[in-house]
């Protein structure tokens, strides 16, 4: 057993009397992963009105110690205590850890990227959400209040979609919103600055001061040692999964912290004074990057870093090079190949099934042309040299990347670059949460590559890094405005010259004129359907003028009811990023059970039909559980109804129930039927999406880890959602029996296909998230009427396929262009 | 370590070996429950299996590419050139290199355009597929009408039916396709490039990989593949008929998820394809013998290929790259 009286020193503030009691309070935490001690025998806790700055490398077991403490993992020793009440780790799960009021802001954000800023409070604290007239009104005033107490002057708008937002916003809403979760005690900020700006930055950690004095815990991690020192009022170092040291800031400087989280005192930046370069320029950046207009050039041996707030231009220039983009105003010219390594590890450099060798190798066998042949022992023996050049460890090459910690993530990306050997480096953010013994590893690596004659091009949002820069390049708006060397390359100077430039105009306001901009489009692309069929429709009566009458009206569109119930199961589905290829075959099923059991037995009808609709939503639940693709689970499912729907009725035939033909077949003076039923369907469709239900599956849709982060149960929202999209789908095979008077299992296996044409069409996207009930119904019904159409311009059916194809295409295509056009 | 482990271990790296597992157990049980089942037969069911090789190893491809990219416009791909091919050739063999050519530009130019579709507009590739689909479709029913009688060039037909050394012809060519296709899968930087582009499409990108012309490969690989195979099939058939590629919708897509493919991209079996082709066919053959409706038949495919995907489904996840929480840090 640790010794508990040795760390009492540090743990209690000088001038505190007594002992107090820990809000929280881990004892002898040890997690084991296999081999590996992620964390070894910590004894940690937090009492009320604590700030923990949080330090260690990479792999010193931060994150298991914070996933531990929000009870993500179970840890394989230890205890946890709360408020002096031992809990027990086995009924201790995320749920649990939010309702003591532990809240942890993630890394990786956590945001539901498709709902708006409200609807993501509303996700944190669901309490308040309830299907009542203006119930979002409750989340946008908290989501207002909770930015402007952390963040004032932030002009966020709560009814933005989070996607329009830019990433240092986003990361405002996430801490925001963890700070005005009713009931909060301690929130875990998990590198809560990286994409922050110096400002944004000074207002949290003045926030999360004066939230400490009203008792609010914070456990603040950062690798920028100077905001620890800053902030924090307790330091815990990890280092190796062991506690290094705790004790009061008070007593830790930056430089000590380095020491103990096991790196060298003195930062290295070996910046070797070269001569005046005289080489060769390979990179040429014209006017469009340039403020003045003059023409920069990048030269052999050069180290050039780019610098200034977040999201200035910087990151879009470093694309530009790689992929030498041409601009209208400038061109950016590159004499020779380039490479590229991210910070972003996981989302822009790992391929998570290759080993550490093969994710080396790609970066000299990409480019090589597509017969070539690869060898392994040949790309082993290029790989070696690199891999030593940045001490990555060349036992672990046949390891899956995946096991190896970030930091050795990086470093094989790294060696991808020196391996491809290319005269040009770009670096994006390379030493992004990476621990400092790498971080050395690489500078040094840097400067030799440099002193080869490489050119580096440099991203950082470390300004101390910029140091070892042979120029630097300070951004704002997107432009290149100042260019600092020499003497004059100093951290104060990045610093002053990032923000003299932006006086008027500031990052977010141009950020914000952007997203209004895009909203004006996407109301454009979201006419679009309504637009097509008011087209159709106009042909149609040109053509033919009693298609305008009450009667004609009817005739055209009550065949499209059933696309139209089809195409809302459909959009549900779609909206939790996935696309069901059984809703037409299901339809056709219900359509048979009603035009046969239904009629000759109503009772025993009625419960198969629920038995299907049942099985339906039970797809979910395999979907779900399994982790599988539901395309091709719906599409295995699709021959499943089929062949049920087979062998109940072989042959078309059946009758529907008068009931059923009477939902149909009623009207009111001077209103089409058809235009009543379907706008009630896509009624129904919307109120589901505005309801907290619909935000929640849209949650899903949109990202799933986050809302079972959030307490959300995943497998049960899955099954909902097949429900409803089932029971939309058997209302479509019921609406099919009522309007044709008899059923073919047939009937409904060319919806599956338009469905996903017309929810795609209506606005929805595919990859989850957006649902668009009354879009989606418009584009059935004008898919739906395409035959009709060609009927009447005297064309064959045959062409009916093709038109279908061909209008699905068109219409995407214009989706895409305007997309397009908002995106830049 | 026990042959059990290590077994396993060689089944987690090498999936295919599950479907091939599959297929012995299968084939065992059945020559010892039924009469019916032998070598005989299993030429039968090699040659029908190989049929659905030629397009699974197409459909392979593009499932590879990643994003739940599928190519559905296989079917009507298949359809359409048994139509065209019976139409070119029009049973004589001095036609037949016209009708191959036909056939391979019909499936080029089907993948060309799918695969400009999905790069180009961006449009998602099931949605891309399905609308080519729909515009075949319509290019079906006009050949259908304008066909007079169905006759089969005999060179054609001897290379669809025919027999070498006492194999199928088409079992010798779609073993010689595996060969191919495994080798450029393994060895070659177009197998690579496709494998990473599967993976994780911005990383490919930014180590030099040219993204668009892999993916409209893939697009192109499986147009030429369903071509020739409805080309071929078409002979063997002696005819063509208008849904005569709809089976190979769930068939194809089945044989490649059985495989040991992931439907989440990046990693590709051939020889999976295979081993699940016969396997798929060797089903539907039992249920024929069996007498079984055909409503049985597609209820039974589609609980297999259900059962299957959710059997394998977690380990593919874990395989997807999810990083371990405890290499994470």
């Amino acid at each position: 057993m640790p010794d508990r009286g040795a760390r009492a020193p540090g743990l209690v503030e000088p001038n505190e009397i007594g002992p107090r009691t820990w809000l929280v309070e881990l004892t002898g935490v040890t997690k084991a992963f296999g081999p590996t001690l992620a964390s070894a025998d910590i004894d940690f806790a937090v009492a009320a009105s604590d700030v923990v700055g949080l330090v260690g490398g990479n792999g010193a077991g931060k994150s298991t110690l914070m996933r531990i403490l929000c009870g993500m993992i179970a840890p394989t020793l230890g205890r946890v205590s709360f408020d002096g009440a031992e809990v027990s780790f086995t009924n201790y799960d995320a749920g649990a850890a939010q309702r003591r009021g532990i809240r942890m802001v993630h890394q990786e954000l956590s945001l539901c990227a498709t709902l708006t800023v409200a609807e993501n409070f509303f996700i944190e604290a669901p309490q308040h959400g309830s299907a009542r007239p203006g119930w979002r009104n409750f989340y946008r005033r908290a989501a207002r209040a909770a930015l402007d107490a952390v963040f004032p002057g932030n002009r966020i708008d709560a009814d933005q979609r989070i996607d329009r937002l830019s990433i240092g916003e986003r990361q405002m809403v996430e801490i925001a919103r963890a700070t005005a979760t009713p009931g909060v005690r301690l929130i875990v900020l998990d590198e809560p600055t990286s994409a922050l700006d110096l400002e944004r930055s000074r207002q949290l950690r003045d926030y999360v001061r004066e939230r400490a004095r009203s008792g609010l815990a914070f456990i603040f991690i950062s690798h920028k040692l100077h905001e620890i020192m800053d902030v924090a009022s307790r330091v815990l170092v990890l280092r190796n999964g062991r506690v290094a040291w705790q004790g009061a800031a008070s007593g830790a400087s930056a430089g000590r912290l380095v020491e103990l989280m096991g790196g060298e005192a003195t930062a290295i930046h070996h910046r070797i004074e070269r001569e005046a370069s005289v080489r060769d320029e390979v990179v040429r950046v014209g006017a469009a990057f340039v403020d003045g207009g003059a023409p920069v050039s990048f030269r052999r041996g050069e180290i050039i870093g780019l610098a200034g707030l977040e999201g200035q231009g910087q990151k879009a220039l470093l694309r530009a090079i790689y992929q030498r983009e041409r601009d209208s105003a400038g061109v950016v010219t590159r004499a020779a190949p380039a490479s590229f390594v991210s910070g972003d590890r996981q989302k822009e450099g790992v391929f998570p099934l290759w080993s550490v060798l093969a994710n080396v190798s790609i970066g000299r066998v990409g480019p090589r042309p597509a017969l070539g042949l690869v060898s392994d022992r040949k790309e082993r023996e290029a790989a070696r040299p690199a891999a030593e050049r940045i001490r990555l460890d060349l036992a672990r090459f046949d390891s899956r990347i995946g096991e190896l910690s970030g930091g050795n993530q990086q470093k094989a990306l790294v060696s991808r670059a020196v391996a491809a050997e290319t005269l040009i480096v770009l670096l994006d953010d390379p030493t992004r949460g990476v621990d400092i013994a790498t971080k050395q590893d690489f500078y040094r690596l840097c400067s030799e590559l440099a002193r080869e004659g490489r050119t580096l091009i440099w991203h950082t949002t470390e300004d101390a890094e910029l140091i070892a820069c042979d120029r630097v390049l300070v951004f704002a708006n997107g432009k290149i405005v100042r260019e600092l060397s020499g003497p004059a390359l100093t951290e104060e100077a990045v610093v002053a010259a990032s923000f003299s430039h932006l006086a008027a105009t500031g990052p977010e306001r141009g950020e914000r004129r952007g997203g209004e901009r895009l909203r004006l489009l996407d109301r454009l692309v979201d006419a679009a359907p309504l637009l097509g069929l008011a087209l159709v429709l106009a042909v149609m009566i040109a053509a033919n003028p009693s298609v305008a009458s009450v009667f004609g009206i009817d005739l055209l569109l009550m065949p499209a009811l059933s696309l139209v119930l089809v195409t809302e199961a459909q959009m549900f589905v779609v909206g939790g990023a996935e696309i069901d290829l059984g809703v037409g075959a299901f339809a056709g099923l219900v359509s048979v059970l009603s035009a046969t059991l239904l009629y000759d037995r109503p009772a025993l009808g009625a419960l198969a039909i629920a038995a299907v609709v049942v099985a339906y939503a039970m797809i979910g639940a395999v979907i779900q559980s399994r982790k599988i693709p539901a395309i091709v689970v719906t599409l295995g499912a699709s021959f499943i109804w089929l062949g049920i729907g087979y062998s109940i009725q072989p042959t078309p035939g059946g009758a529907s129930p008068d009931w059923l033909s009477a939902l149909t077949g009623w009207s009111i003076p001077h209103t089409p039927t058809s235009i009543v039923l379907i706008g009630a369907v896509a009624a129904v469709g919307a109120l589901l999406d505005w309801a907290p239900l619909g935000v929640a599956l849209r949650g899903f849709g949109a990202n799933p880890a986050a809302m079972i982060a959030s307490g959300w149960p995943a497998l049960r929202y899955s099954v909902i959602r097949y429900l409803i999209a089932g029971l939309f789908s058997a209302a479509a095979g019921l609406s099919l029996t009522a309007i044709n008077s008899s059923s073919d299992i047939n009937s409904g296996n060319s919806y599956t296909l338009l469905s996903v044409a017309a929810v795609v069409m209506g606005g929805c996207a595919l990859t989850g998230g957006i649902v668009a009930p009354v879009g989606a119904a418009l584009g059935a019904v004008t898919l739906a009427l395409i035959g009709a159409l060609l009927g009447a311009l005297g064309v064959s059916s045959d062409f009916n396929a093709a038109a279908q194809g061909a209008v699905l295409i068109g219409l995407l295509g214009m989706r895409h262009l305007a997309d397009k056009s908002g995106a830049e | 370590m026990n042959p059990l482990r290590k077994f396993l271990e060689l089944a987690h790296s090498q999936r295919w070996i599950w479907s091939a597992l599959a297929v012995l157990i299968f084939w065992g049980a059945l020559s010892a429950v039924t009469e019916r089942f032998s070598v005989a037969s299993l030429s039968g069911i090699l040659l029908s299996a190989s049929y659905l090789t030629i397009v699974g190893v197409g459909q392979m491809f593009v499932v590879t590419t990643g994003r739940g990219n599928i190519d559905l416009s296989i079917p009507s791909v298949v359809t359409l050139s048994a139509y065209v091919a019976l139409l070119t050739i029009g049973g004589r063999d001095a036609n037949l290199a016209t009708g191959v050519l036909v056939a391979l530009c019909l499936g080029f130019l089907v993948g060309a355009v799918n695969a400009a579709l999905v790069i180009g507009l961006r449009i998602p590739a099931i949605i891309a597929t399905l609308a080519t689909g729909y515009v075949l479709a319509t290019a079906t029913l006009l050949s259908n009408r304008s066909i007079h009688g169905f006759a089969v060039s005999p060179s054609l037909n001897s290379v669809a039916a025919g027999r070498l050394l006492g194999a199928p012809i088409m079992l010798l060519v779609c073993i010689a396709l595996i060969a191919l296709t495994e080798f450029i899968l393994r060895r070659t930087v177009y197998g690579r490039t496709l494998s990473a582009v599967g993976q994780n499409r911005v990383a490919a990108r930014l180590a030099g990989i040219p993204v668009e012309r892999v993916v409209a490969a893939a697009f192109v690989i499986s147009g030429v593949l369903a071509s020739l195979m409805g080309l071929v099939l078409g002979a063997y058939v002696g005819g063509a008929f208008l849904e005569m590629g709809q089976p190979y919708l769930l068939q194809s897509v089945a044989a490649v998820v059985i495989g040991g493919t992931l439907i989440f991209g990046g990693s590709a079996s051939a020889i999976g394809v295979f081993f699940a082709s016969v396997l798929l066919i060797l089903m539907v053959t039992l249920m024929q013998i069996m007498q079984l409706p055909p409503g049985s038949q597609d209820m039974v495919q589609g609980v297999v290929v259900i059962l299957v995907l959710a059997l394998a489904g977690r380990e593919a996840v874990r395989t997807s790259g999810a990083p371990k929480v405890g290499a994470a840090q």
